[in-house]
């Protein structure tokens, strides 16, 4: 016996320096972002939006069987918030335990759904700050930290996501960018924050998400069932002064595939709000129903167009329009969204011009992001670009953003 | 009524097919069975691939930038529908994404690629198959190939390349638009018919690319061009391909082409 395991040992030991430099590796980047606002703010002290240092660390290592642990954190220096910090970006073991069963376990950035930007039942958490201020475009995605599993029983596979921690989404609150505050009904004064108040974690307030899915020929169809939270703060406690996160359950389905020679699809949801399921809570964001039409094409070589038409709907209109008070802003019942994506690849795909356009003809709101990335070597990347926002009312997604348009530069060696 | 309409189309399509087919080969013949061999040589070869693809991109001042990926290939029929799977290693910036076509003889390719910083599954608009495959002188048509039925051929002659009998056929498309040349010459090896050197000639005539298999070994039994360049005469630009570690007829899965392992490559089969 004891020979035996020797041996074993002995075999595991002269495998063990070739295996371990082949399953494992390391990579990632060093980046330096600056970025400054092009208006002048009276509600923000500072004109700098983006000033940091970061390196970003990919550990991975594969294991047995299919097994895989990634760990990738961020170290981050910040000139605007003048502070170091250590983000853990990813920090997950995958494993498949059955031909049929694949499992992800911990932190993880999840996402599905086919909008671009344009989220309807991907109710992830994201980081809008992160975009509007110029970062990398996988800064918008939140990590979770979460259990997920992915059946492949046949032709129709599964996932489905337990959360067990809250995490919400970034949106503007007082830090870099201005807000509109609910309960001043006007944009926030400099250094005002707004206070948030997340769900406890208890077991019951654990999040789930399913998504079932599969092909029909070159169709990809998907339905979509979620319980939790809204992963925005929609909700408002005028008592605390606080915003929250109200309980939503959210139900919905996708279709994409060919269509006139470019890449057709369409999204639609409904979403529950369990609070305040008759509409009567003024301070809790009604239950809606919403739609994405979207198509892609290559119009000529490199040169690709992405048109998007997205709609809600709010349920219980006249119950929520009863319920305000004077003086309160007032939703539309529709809310449409436009949006445009625009790439063009030059320079042998060195040279990435592109352009992001949203406008809301019923928030009468709009926002521009002009971006050029220039692949200077395989290593060495720079990008700059603008964030441009619009808008009549301080009220709107990007009119309370109107006086903080920017422009950023970012330089990245990556490893 | 509806289970009627089908078969009319059909006979009426195989006999159009016949019509069609009478005249041409009696004008040129053998030259679209030859076109239709090499590109099974070239495209087909095996029930499948594995290879590690290395890419030099070199411009005209000798800047130098480097791709480095694993591709499968898979043949759901000879000469038919094939599914593809592109795992980038290089440069930093793209590694571990993932590209899956399914590609179709007869329509636009299903193409999907995953970003693994987004874990995104994008879907990719295809009508275009002109475009650069990955910033490199071949298009996505070079690297799976383009119908023999989208050109008509004509021999022109037959030549010695460096030893080796060939046959010169120009290829003009049926329809101009979708290419971005007017005409196309290869050299054809009249035993292995692996293809040995193109001339692609833009719209006004001149030469724009020239395509060389550099070196060619007998894989498994199958002709392989290990190394192979594309020189865009115009800008200077070229590309350097090498394929190592090629193996054929691995019996890789059909559902390995899936969302499953676009997202979560399989290891064992991509190292």
């Amino acid at each position: 016996m004891r020979g035996r395991r020797t041996s074993a040992l002995l075999i595991a030991l002269s495998l063990g320096p070739t295996a371990a430099s082949a399953d494992l590796s390391l990579h990632g980047f060093v980046e330096a972002a600056g970025g400054v606002r092009i208006v002048d703010n009276p509600t923000q002290a500072r004109d700098a939006t983006l000033g940091e240092g970061r390196l970003q660390l990919e550990l991975s290592y594969e294991g047995p069987a299919r097994s895989r642990l990634l760990i990738k954190t961020d170290f981050i220096g910040d000139g605007v918030e003048e502070e170091g910090e250590i983000d853990l970006r990813e920090a997950y073991l995958d494993l498949s335990p059955l031909e049929v069963l694949d499992l992800r376990v911990g932190r993880q950035i999840l996402t599905w759904g086919i909008g671009d930007l344009v989220f309807i039942n991907d109710l992830f958490p994201k980081d809008f700050i992160s975009f509007y201020v110029g970062r990398s475009q996988e800064y918008l995605k939140a990590p979770s930290d979460a259990i997920k599993a992915s059946l492949f029983p046949g032709p129709v596979s599964l996932d489905l996501v337990a959360i067990p921690l809250f995490t919400p989404s970034e949106v503007p609150r007082g830090d870099r960018l201005s807000f509109f505050d609910p309960f001043a009904r006007s944009l926030a004064a400099p250094g005002q924050r707004l206070a948030i108040r997340e769900p406890a974690t208890t077991l019951g307030n654990t999040q789930l998400a399913a998504r079932l899915y599969r092909t029909f020929g070159s169709y990809e169809a998907a339905l979509y069932a979620f319980r939790g939270f809204f992963p925005e703060p929609v909700g408002m406690d005028p008592s605390r002064r606080e915003l929250f996160f109200p309980k939503l359950s959210a139900y919905g389905s996708s279709l994409r595939g060919p269509l006139l020679g470019g890449i057709g699809g369409l999204e639609f949801g409904l979403s529950d709000s369990r609070q305040d399921r008759s509409g009567t809570d003024a301070n809790i964001e009604n239950s809606a129903l919403k739609y994405l039409l979207s198509y892609e094409r290559e119009l000529w070589a490199d040169f690709t167009v992405r048109a998007q038409y997205s709609m809600e709907q709010m349920l219980d209109f006249r119950a929520y329009r009863a319920s305000l008070s004077p003086g309160d802003p007032r939703k539309k019942e529709f809310r449409h969204l436009l949006f445009l994506r625009l790439t063009h690849l030059a320079r042998y795909q060195t040279v990435e011009l592109s352009l992001v356009g949203f406008y809301s003809p019923s928030d009468e709101d709009a926002y521009l992001g002009p971006q050029v990335a220039y692949k200077v070597t395989d290593r060495w990347t720079v990008t700059a670009g603008a964030n441009i926002f619009l808008g009549r009312k301080d009220s709107t997604p990007f009119g309370q953003l109107d006086a903080n348009d920017n422009v950023y530069v970012r330089l990245r060696y990556s490893f | 009524m509806t289970g009627l309409k089908a078969p009319a189309p059909l006979a009426l399509a195989s006999l159009l097919l016949l019509l069609a087919a009478r005249p041409a080969a009696a004008q040129a013949p053998g030259v679209e069975e030859l076109m239709r061999r090499a590109h099974l040589v070239q495209f087909y070869a095996g029930d499948d691939l594995r290879a590690k693809v290395s890419m030099r991109l070199i411009s005209r001042d000798g800047q130098e930038r480097i791709r480095e990926l694993t591709m499968l290939r898979k043949d759901l029929a000879e000469g038919g529908e094939q599914r593809y799977f592109i795992f980038f290693e290089k440069p930093a910036d793209v590694r571990d994404m993932t590209f899956m076509v399914w590609k179709y003889p007869q329509r636009d390719d299903d193409r999907w690629l995953f970003i693994p910083a987004l874990k995104l599954v994008k879907r990719i608009a295809a009508n275009d198959k002109r475009s650069s495959f990955v910033g490199s002188d071949f298009s996505y048509e070079d690297v799976s190939g383009r119908e023999v039925e989208e050109d008509t051929h004509a021999v022109l002659r037959e030549e010695r390349l460096d030893g080796k009998e060939t046959v010169v056929v120009k290829s003009v498309p049926r329809d101009e638009r979708g290419t971005d040349f007017g005409y196309k010459l290869s050299w054809i090896d009249r035993t292995s018919f692996v293809v040995w050197k193109e001339e692609y000639y833009d719209k006004r005539g001149d030469l724009s690319r020239v395509f060389t298999a550099d070196e060619v070994k007998a894989i498994q039994g199958f002709p392989t061009a290990v190394k192979r360049t594309m020189r865009n005469v115009q800008t200077g630009h070229r590309t350097e391909v090498t394929f190592e570690q090629v193996q054929y007829n691995l019996g890789l899965a059909r559902d390995l082409f899936s969302e499953r392992y676009l997202r979560n490559p399989p290891r064992d089969v991509v190292r």
